[in-house]
């Protein structure tokens, strides 16, 4: 089976990511921020995607998110929600050898 | 401009029992020596919500993989941090927040001991100026040097990043210019950069004049430009 490339490894990202964002939005004082933030790191993992598109990516690298993505299914807090939005990204970019 | 102990009120002699936790002392140790990647580990560990360690070392191939090539003090080093950071999350969700809190300032202790000795570091201290009412909230930790002082904010977040926070940085500075004492500023936020700048652009509390020291930066509060 060929290996995932990176813009679809961050395609999944960037899903995970939105729902994180609509879980944070429930706390309302924090509805624009959250939001900002959101587009910011989303910008920076499109960035990547667009810079590295078509690379392939380890079997193991690929797994790293599939387990990020995994971690951040668990959470149903909002408030941790909105602390995972900031930290999912730099896992994610980490994991693709990129600096957060 | 002087400094003084915060008062040992009920919220600060249990804060003093948090910050004596044994395993606030081990994490900061291992934190003060970490690479950027093995703090983004301890932040993702500590306010995770699986505590399974395999999980984790899944999550960070480039620390604990095997397509990269990872020395073995890396990996040493990165277990030792994932350990401590799982034991940090096993305490329950109130009380992890307070060690967490509590492990930045160790951190950036630490950190800033290795500039100026650990002497001149101090924490929860109050900074007094003459016919200013004192703030009652104390600055985490200072660096009490004639001529040079400096007050660090520290923060688990970015989210942490407040107006309130903003503010009383802002003016202990300008407090101390008007005596013509020089007071650095700083806020260190074990968050990524990015995360905090988003937080700023919010904010209209003055802070142009606060030093940002982020995941990124925070092994410049061991040299270089002083905060």
């Amino acid at each position: 089976m060929p290996s995932e490339t990176i813009s679809a490894a961050i395609d999944r990202a960037l899903d995970a990511h939105a729902g994180l964002a609509e879980l944070g939005e429930t706390i309302e004082d924090e509805w624009s921020y959250v939001n900002d933030l959101g587009d910011a790191w989303r910008a920076r993992l499109e960035a990547v995607a667009a810079s590295r598109a078509g690379e392939p990516i380890a079997d193991e690298v690929s797994q790293a998110i599939d387990r990020a993505i995994e971690e951040i299914g668990r959470i149903a807090d909002a408030n941790r929600a909105i602390d995972w939005l900031s930290t999912f990204p730099q896992v994610v970019l980490i994991a693709l050898g990129e600096r957060p | 401009m002087r400094f003084q102990d915060a008062a040992r009120d009920a919220r600060a002699v249990v804060y003093a029992g948090i910050q004596a936790d044994p395993l606030v002392a081990r994490a900061a140790d291992l934190l003060a020596d970490a690479t950027p990647e093995q703090r983004v580990l301890a932040r993702a560990a500590m306010n995770g919500e699986t505590t399974d360690a395999d999980a984790w070392r899944a999550m960070f191939p480039s620390l604990f993989g095997r397509a990269a090539a990872v020395d073995a003090s890396t990996r040493e080093r990165s277990e030792a941090v994932l350990e401590a950071s799982l034991a940090v999350a096993d305490r329950g969700e109130q009380v992890r927040s307070q060690v967490r809190g509590a492990l930045v300032e160790a951190v950036t202790a630490r950190l800033l001991s290795r500039r100026v000795g650990s002497n001149a570091v101090r924490r929860e201290r109050r900074i007094l100026f003459d016919g200013v009412p004192a703030e009652i909230h104390p600055y985490d930790v200072t660096v009490e040097r004639a001529g040079a002082a400096e007050a660090y904010d520290c923060k688990w977040g970015a989210r942490g990043i407040n107006a309130d926070v903003l503010y009383q940085l802002d003016d202990a500075r300008s407090h101390a210019a008007d005596e013509e004492e020089r007071l650095a500023v700083a806020l260190v936020v074990f968050d990524a950069a990015r995360s905090c700048e988003v937080r700023l652009d919010r904010q209209t509390a003055p802070h142009d004049a606060t030093r940002l020291f982020t995941l990124e930066t925070l092994d410049e509060l061991a040299g270089g430009k002083p905060g």
